[in-house]
């Protein structure tokens, strides 16, 4: 039974990343494209976190949702906040 | 959102779906069977901690850091070195300029900073937690060593980079931290080496406990609890290397316009 509610809970997550992944490549908006690109890193840790490896959230969560978002907003800010 | 979103996106959903049921069913490759460990796992399992079987151990609870650090160290050491080749080049791009004080606005309103300040310190605290059980649960120099970072990020958004420049966050000091995390990594990999050629034994480079022909090892206890031998040192100064790493590359991203610019004019005219 809670392997099939995590199987359940992987393929929502999965489903969701897809959709936020697909959002982040056509957003006009650099920004909010940095934040559904941090949605789907959200989506891929709980994942990991699914597939009991935590190791790898553990790297994830900061990397994926604090460092990487934060560079790219960075450098966002030194050019156009709308891609052309 | 337009309706053509909505459906190429609801289409590509609908291809991950048929995929994964293809697979699922067999169709694009057979399909592991679950309940079957494959032999190396089994062995990874049985040996990382395996006090019976020394020479083939790594004396640490935590699979995932021994395989890290241990038996795949020479991997997780060029690893490293990569990203300290990234970091140099984004310094090198930057080179020679300077943060200059007094030209932002001072960071945001008090009620953030204020907030800020009291979760800095734990998400350090977690940053440290996370190292220093490296070898025995889940986690270990790299994830510590990211969630430090994300402090520094903190700090950077909310106060600003002068104030960071003012506690002595500075480019030279994280450039030293992170070459010491480095070069205490590379020592560390040939330690027992140095011993092992200063007491005429045999040893190997990232040489944990025993191996077959040396005796030489890391102690593997301190006080009754496994410190994974060398795996303690090498989460340290991983730790060491990425918090430093990261925070110096957020840093040298966040210098304002005025701070390049005026390094690559003067560089231009001589």
């Amino acid at each position: 039974m809670i392997d099939l509610i995590a199987a359940l809970l992987m393929a929502v997550a999965a489903v969701t990343s897809i959709v936020f992944t697909y959002l982040a490549v056509v957003e006009k908006n650099l920004i909010q494209a940095v934040v559904f690109s941090a949605v789907q890193s959200t989506m891929y840790a709980l994942i990991y976190f699914l597939l009991m490896a935590p190791d790898i959230v553990l790297v994830y969560l900061p990397v994926g949702v604090g460092i990487y978002p934060a560079i790219i907003l960075l450098l966002i800010k030194k050019t156009d906040k709308v891609d052309e | 959102m337009k309706v053509t979103d909505l459906v190429v996106a609801a289409s590509i959903v609908a291809l991950a779906l048929l995929l994964s049921y293809a697979m699922f069913l067999g169709g694009i490759g057979p399909v592991p069977v679950r309940s079957e460990l494959r032999t190396l796992a089994l062995n990874y399992i049985l040996l990382t901690y395996n006090p019976a079987k020394i020479i083939y151990s790594a004396l640490a609870p935590e699979g995932v850091t021994a395989i890290v650090w241990d038996y795949r160290g020479l991997d997780t050491y060029f690893e490293t070195a990569v990203m300290f080749l990234a970091i140099i080049s984004v310094v090198a791009l930057t080179h020679g300029c300077k943060v200059r004080i007094g030209l932002g606005k001072g960071g945001m309103s008090l009620i953030v900073k204020t907030t800020t300040r009291i979760l800095m310190p734990l998400i350090v605290l977690a940053g440290v937690s996370i190292t220093m059980h490296g070898w025995l649960t889940p986690g270990g120099g790299f994830q510590g060593g990211a969630t430090i970072a994300v402090a520094t990020v903190l700090a950077l958004v909310t106060y600003s980079i002068d104030t960071l420049a003012k506690h002595g966050i500075r480019k030279k000091i994280l450039l030293a931290m992170r070459s010491t995390g480095l070069i205490g990594i590379a020592l560390t990999a040939v330690a027992l080496l140095i011993i092992g050629l200063a007491v005429g034994v045999n040893a190997y480079i990232f040489q944990n406990q025993e191996r077959i022909g040396s005796p030489l090892a890391f102690p593997a206890y301190f006080s009754g609890t496994p410190t994974g031998g060398s795996l303690l040192f090498y989460n340290l100064f991983e730790a060491f290397a990425v918090s430093a790493g990261l925070s110096l590359a957020i840093i040298v991203t966040s210098l304002r316009e005025e701070e390049v610019k005026e390094t690559l004019r003067g560089e231009g005219v001589e």
